[in-house]
């Protein structure tokens, strides 16, 4: 009898304070998931950062659930994420650096696509859409380098664990299988891979109409679109601030663009440690495309070149042929002349096309 | 039986304050954000002053224009912790030797006078109390080694502003190097 009376003591008591506490928590959620952000998550100065940049972006009128979404709409990660903000706001210790694991990159994702949608459509007709499953369980490519830590730097560069934990054997024999199939149709170079939601720097202003003759001399200069973000350090680096390639062929110094953009494109198509051209994946343009940028050809979601040619070159050339119908490799795959190194000597032997 | 319904009914009472509490905190943190996570604006400004000495500018940007003094702001709120009793005493140290040396605070004293003042901290030869036991040695010795943390360290940390000390090294950053050994 004591015993049944201790439970329903407990029972008396548990079910009100569950009450409570469900309706303070519904309270408290329903507030700061409908509140102006200035008064719930850009209330705290650990990241004021972060929304000093968000509120001068083009992404201002976005509110922050929008893309972290709220401490429960992504299971245990948000709610962990949320509580250690909490947690280390009142222990006093700076928590600035808002970290998404790789699921909520892709949520994030899922909100880019909801108005970038033309962005979205070429970046699938791509190469730089590819999946775990397309780049880690490629034969041909493990059989030729052995995967190693550095691959995720530029194919899974969001990815929360290190290769060894994502795809076995090591090695180049294989058979190569996932360790945990989840991640095998996640892309591994999503939009965050080269956009920081987070810009530093102010949208294009909207022209002044009143004198359209100084349309262009008021646009102002932005770099900000891009940015290369660096798994080592877990940062973007805004492309204007990006190294521009110092490359050699031989002993000459090569003619890079100085373009963001390609700064971007580089930090992956790169060559060698010793920064001769033509290694590793160095596609930079050389011969009579030396300076250009990758840009200038390459549509920089879909990577789509095909229509580049028309851009600069007529429809007949000042040698009165076709760019496009030339000997090279955008005509054909297998090509001795590359596009990206093409020289004049390479069709014009003594001053005659071959 | 009559003792939960009191209880709880006590309960029901403290609870919900305490729910309408919780919400008014938070609410309480609407307020003015301050500029800094630990330092206040006048310490900030001595320490600006104290990382150009540090690392003085020249063609490069020296260790305030370089975001030293957010480094060891953000740092202070997170791994330095340990540190912060340390800052807190040796800049108010600083200012009040710099008054009773000078008459003027550190950051209006001219260039000259500043590093005078420096090479004493570094020393060891400050005389006011507040450097007994060596602190000014101490005290000179953290701020320089976190000065060049910031500077050469990780722009993730909070210092090293646009990788500036990369660029005057002529480092790549990140780090441009292929991997692609394989020609398909």
């Amino acid at each position: 009898m004591a015993g049944k009376s201790i439970l329903h003591k407990i029972l008396i008591l548990a079910i009100p304070l569950f009450l409570i506490v469900s309706i303070g928590f519904g309270l408290f959620y329903g507030y700061w998931n409908s509140a102006s952000p200035k008064k719930t998550c850009a209330s705290c100065h650990e990241i004021s950062a972060s929304v000093e940049m968000i509120t001068q972006s083009a992404h201002r009128n976005l509110a922050c659930k929008e893309c972290h979404g709220t401490a429960l709409s992504n299971g245990v990660n948000s709610l962990r994420e949320k509580g250690m903000m909490i947690i280390n706001h009142i222990k006093g210790v700076a928590d600035e650096d808002v970290k998404l694991n790789e699921v909520q990159i892709l949520g994030v994702m899922d909100n880019c696509t909801r108005c970038h949608k033309t962005e979205q459509a070429r970046w699938l007709s791509g190469g730089h859409s590819a999946r775990y499953q397309d780049i880690f369980l490629n034969a041909k490519h493990n059989k030729t380098e052995q995967l190693n830590f550095d691959c995720l730097r530029c194919h899974g560069m969001f990815a929360d664990m290190s290769i060894g934990n994502i795809v076995e054997p090591l090695d180049t024999t294989g058979p190569w299988k996932f360790k945990i199939n989840s991640v095998s149709a996640r892309p591994v170079i999503p939009c965050l891979a080269c956009h920081q939601i987070h810009l530093a720097g102010m949208p294009q202003p909207r022209p002044d109409y009143s004198n359209p003759q100084n349309l262009f001399y008021g646009r102002i200069t932005s770099n900000s679109l891009v940015s290369f973000y660096t798994r080592h350090d877990k940062i973007h680096v805004s492309a204007g601030n990006l190294p521009i390639l110092k490359l050699w062929e031989g002993v000459r110094l090569v003619k890079v663009s100085s373009d963001p953009i390609m700064r971007n494109c580089i930090q992956c198509h790169a060559p060698n440690a010793g920064h001769q051209a033509g290694t590793s994946d160095d596609r930079t343009p050389r011969g009579v495309h030396e300076g250009f940028s990758c840009i200038t050809c390459h549509d920089p979601h879909s990577n789509n070149a095909r229509q580049s040619c028309n851009k600069c070159h007529p429809a007949i050339s000042h040698c009165k042929i076709d760019v496009k119908t030339m000997n090279t490799s955008f005509l054909n795959r297998s090509s001795p002349n590359n596009i990206h190194w093409l020289s004049c000597t390479d069709c014009h032997k003594g001053g005659r096309r071959k | 039986m009559d003792l939960p319904d009191k209880l709880s009914r006590r309960r029901f009472m403290r609870l919900a304050a305490l729910s309408a509490g919780g919400i008014y905190l938070f609410s309480r943190c609407a307020g003015p954000t301050a500029e800094w996570r630990f330092f206040t604006s006048s310490e900030a400004r001595l320490m600006d002053a104290l990382a150009d000495q540090i690392i003085p500018p020249d063609e490069w940007p020296g260790g305030g224009e370089s975001g030293v003094t957010n480094f060891i702001d953000k740092q202070l709120t997170g791994p330095f912790l340990r540190f912060q009793s340390e800052y807190r005493k040796g800049l108010k140290g600083i200012q009040d030797s710099s008054e009773t040396l000078y008459h003027q605070r550190f950051e209006n004293l001219n260039w000259k006078e500043q590093t005078s003042f420096l090479e004493l901290m570094e020393a060891g030869k400050m005389n006011e109390p507040v450097w007994a036991d060596g602190f000014d040695l101490k005290f000179f010795g953290l701020i320089r080694d976190h000065s060049m943390q910031s500077y050469y360290g990780s722009s993730r940390h909070g210092g090293n502003r646009d990788n500036i000390s990369y660029k005057m090294l002529k480092l790549d950053y990140p780090f441009i190097v292929g991997q692609n050994r394989y020609k398909s």
